[in-house]
């Protein structure tokens, strides 16, 4: 890949070799040939495609009368944010210096992510540790939830296979043979730090890809054969959860009593409404935009208390066109995603085409049914373009659970919400990538 | 905080292994037929004749405690959690006779089943003017009721009972009906009597999921009254234990009432050699919906609420998913393989990346030692593993992830996992 890679290698060979001799000196020679410090290799080893860091942070949901609890906001918290999180950084081309300053920089929801069938992918995770907590020495894993035929040294299941220390890294390969939306979360104490915020979405696109003899902009969900899966953007939704106590304890020293769980917000892409709408952050994982020292940019006001939230869950589209929306539920809850007024197709299912052999079992809803941990890939025509003073029409896509789209107040608007908007033809530039 | 629970594992773990040993035939209590004594898998109480007597007992939770429950025992075996599972044949009539031995009146009612007949008169919700008193006849203190039906299709069915179901059932009257279909022989199995669904014989595992909120059962211990407004579950349960209970082999002795494991033993597909599926029947019992989420590789729903996904042509309908999502006393048939999709392995296909060393990595306590399956590996110095060949483990668990606690202890509830041994011939006890 670049320069960085290479030194970084080095570094961590040169002092991996360090640490083992040091070790060394202190344990009997009979250990001296458990502690060499590579194991074996076959062949040549890739550079990771992304390096993903794990750590603690800071993010920011909506303080009034209504949300103002003894938990909420933390007073721990740093201005302008109010909740303590724990969480994954996309530290890919940053050298050792800028990596470690992303200590207590974690992001919420974790960079979104893509594969391509077929193709392996190396994922490198490092652990930065905990600022706020040093005395929880947690390791952290990337597990791929939904990931078939998973060998359990990939899986990030820590009691099965190996997790990540402080200040160490594993390299995940990801062959996926399956195209289709799916989730991604550390899987160490899994109660806790999924709802603490180390929860991702990641989708694999399939072969088909590219092939524009079924749907003109070569882009599909599935290897359908025939186009019917077949978009011209796309959007991810990633639903998580935060019960508000529970993150004040985690930053408080203390242990919350889980069966007493409440979802006091209720996140689309780490965001409440109206937050969705905001624009994005850098999110192009393939493509990071970091300040000088690594940490994400501050966005332009008024939307300073963004910054560890970077993406954005507005849709936006012109008349006509198919938009892809990709959901994953990583919350507790049971969730409902409706979308007003415009009806939406459900071609898969976790990362199942909804399809068995010749019988056609998608279907045709206004709210999509996401339990925890499963995942929906639904595709909506946009409508025709009505002409209105804002120069689009807009359609609200919302949980219908509305106790999840309240920010704690009553029949208040916010939570898991955004909104679809219909551009006339034109309208809106051509996709760049995912959510844009 | 993963120190406390690695420690839980370990002992938990070190005692299954230890008394796995130790009860290879023995058996403490006078249970159900124990087709499977010590290994894992579906424990069948065979009939179609039953007698279920109502018991009072304590079962352990993994927060180390106890807690009072109500059950069905089968000719007249001592208490156990959760009921007995029955097994019956497609076309058997079924009869159950009932034994109440409990301070208040209980029934039974078999949802799925048609034409239940209460003693020998069509099952009918009883009514006290214009007050339901009970969903089925019931027995009262020291009486009997005979339920009896035929079970014309086959699947996975609930019975609970059907007297105050709102106490009674959380209190553990309910139990597992499995109908197999007539099409089934000595060597060829079958979820349902059409479809594309068979599986392996004797791989038949059970995921049933239940829930306790312990004040309601100190109540009823107590003989004090409980305010079901006030339910409020605190321990998650998986064939009646938590994580690591669940994984203990069936009837573990120091689990004497709780006699169901719920660990799912398989080898990797083969095409020639092990082509068929296990098939996992899951249940919910409880008032909420529970995602189910068995890591590894997709299950296929061939069956819900005891109805092959099949359409009026007979189009196969099943789908795979990577989330079980169970509503209130619903029931899936599923199955499930794993496939050695990369086939790694460390003498000609080793894993695309540099190994840390042994000391830069943590090492869970079911992990072998190195990523090949059948290979085991070099543990840390000082450290032990509960891997016994190179088999590896893979995790399922419900996925609304506050309910894998056990009233304060996390990574308990409702966890257990998918073992895979290597192809066989192997190494493995």
């Amino acid at each position: 890949m670049n320069k960085t890679f290479t030194r970084r290698n080095f570094m961590r060979l040169a002092g991996g070799a360090l640490a083992a001799t040091a070790g060394a000196r202190l344990l009997p020679s009979s250990f001296n040939q458990m502690l060499q410090p590579v194991a074996v290799v076959q062949g040549a080893v890739p550079d990771p495609d992304l390096i993903f860091a794990g750590t603690d942070g800071w993010i920011a949901l909506p303080v009034n009368a209504a949300t103002t609890t003894i938990f909420h906001p933390d007073t721990l918290a740093p201005t302008p944010f109010t909740t303590y999180i724990f969480g994954f950084r996309n530290v890919t081309g940053l050298d050792e210096t800028q990596i470690q300053n992303q200590k207590n920089k974690a992001q919420h929801s974790a960079p979104l992510f893509w594969t391509q069938e077929g193709v392996p992918f190396h994922l490198k995770l490092m652990n930065l540790g905990l600022a706020i907590r040093p005395d929880l020495t947690d390791t952290h894993t990337i597990h791929w939830h939904g990931f078939r035929n998973v060998i359990p040294f990939f899986d990030g299941e820590p009691s099965s296979s190996v997790s990540v220390p402080i200040n160490r890294d594993f390299t995940y390969v990801f062959n996926a043979h399956h195209p289709g939306t799916y989730m991604y979360h550390c899987h160490v104490e899994d109660v806790e730090h999924v709802q603490m915020g180390m929860t991702g979405l990641v989708f694999v696109r399939p072969a088909q890809d590219g092939n524009t003899s079924f749907y003109p902009s070569g882009k599909y969900v599935f290897n359908d054969g025939d186009g019917s899966t077949g978009y011209d953007r796309e959007f991810a939704m990633l639903l998580t959860e935060v019960w508000a106590e529970s993150h004040w304890a985690d930053a408080h020293i203390q242990l919350p009593e889980w069966s007493d769980y409440k979802s006091d917000f209720a996140l689309l892409n780490g965001r409440v409404y109206p937050d969705t709408l905001a624009p994005n952050g850098s999110v192009d994982p393939f493509n990071p935009v970091t300040e000088a020292n690594g940490d994400l940019s501050i966005p332009p006001a008024p939307y300073e208390h963004l910054q560890y939230q970077p993406l954005s869950s507005l849709v936006t589209c012109n008349e006509g066109e198919r938009v892809l929306l990709r959901f994953a539920n990583l919350g507790f809850k049971q969730a409902a995603m409706t979308l007003t007024g415009i009806k939406l197709k459900v071609v898969g299912r976790d990362a199942t085409f909804l399809r068995n052999g010749a019988t056609d079992t998608s279907y045709l809803t206004n709210t999509v049914s996401l339990g925890p941990g499963e995942s929906a890939d639904v595709i909506f025509e946009a409508p025709a373009y009505v002409p209105h003073v804002n120069g689009y029409n807009t359609y609200l896509l919302y949980n219908r659970s509305h106790s999840q789209t309240s920010n704690r107040s009553n029949g208040g608007y916010g939570g898991q919400m955004t909104e679809v908007r219909v551009y006339p033809v034109g309208g809106v530039a051509a996709q760049t990538g995912p959510n844009t | 905080m993963a120190t406390f629970i690695n420690k839980r594992l370990r002992w938990g773990l070190a005692l299954c292994q230890l008394l796995a040993i130790l009860i290879a035939g023995a058996v403490i209590n006078p249970q159900p037929a124990a087709a499977a004594v010590g290994g894992d898998g579906i424990v069948c109480t065979t009939g179609p004749t039953f007698s279920l007597t109502t018991q009072t007992g304590f079962i352990g939770t993994p927060d180390d405690n106890v807690v009072y429950m109500w059950g069905f025992s089968a000719g007249g075996g001592g208490f156990q959690h959760p009921s007995p599972v029955l097994c019956v044949n497609q076309g058997d009539t079924v009869s159950v006779v009932l034994h109440n031995t409990l301070p208040e009146a209980v029934s039974l009612v078999f949802p799925g089943q048609e034409n239940v007949l209460a003693n020998g008169a069509p099952s009918q919700p009883q009514l006290s003017g214009s007050t339901i008193t009970s969903l089925a006849p019931a027995a009262a203190t020291g009486g009997s009721v005979t339920y009896s039906f035929v079970a014309n299709h086959p699947g996975t069915f609930i019975y609970q009972s059907g007297s105050n179901p709102g106490k009674q059932v959380p209190m553990g009257l309910f139990g597992v009906l499995i109908v197999r279909p007539s099409r089934n022989s000595a060597t060829n199995h079958y979820v349902y009597q059409s479809g594309d669904n068979e599986y392996k014989v004797d791989h038949e595992f059970l995921v049933l999921l239940s829930e306790i909120d312990p004040l309601l059962n100190q109540a009823v211990e107590r003989g004090r009254p409980f305010n079901l407004n006030n339910y409020r579950p605190r321990y998650f349960m998986l064939n009646g234990r938590g994580f690591p209970d669940s994984i203990g082999p069936n009837f573990a002795s120091w689990l004497p009432t709780q006699p169901y494991g719920a660990l799912v033993r398989i080898h990797p597909y083969d095409a020639t050699n092990n082509p068929l599926p296990a098939l996992v029947r899951y249940a919910n019992v409880t008032s909420q919906d529970i995602p189910f989420h068995p890591h590894g590789n997709h299950a296929r729903l061939v069956g819900r609420d005891g109805y092959p996904l099949e359409g009026t042509g007979g189009e196969d309908l099943s789908v795979e998913k990577f989330v079980i999502n169970l509503g209130p006393g619903q029931t899936w048939d599923t199955t499930t393989d794993w496939r050695d999709a990369e086939n790694y392995n460390s003498s000609s296909n080793n894993v695309p990346v540099t190994v840390p060393n042994i000391q830069n990595m943590a090492y869970g306590t079911f992990y072998g030692g190195s990523p090949y399956l059948g290979e085991p590996g070099p543990q840390p110095v000082g450290s032990t593993t509960l891997n016994q060949c190179g088999e590896y483990y893979i995790l399922a668990h419900n996925h609304s992830l506050f309910q894998i606690t056990s009233w304060g202890i996390p990574m308990t509830g409702p966890i257990s996992y998918l073992r895979i041994d290597p192809p066989l011939p192997n190494s493995c006890p």
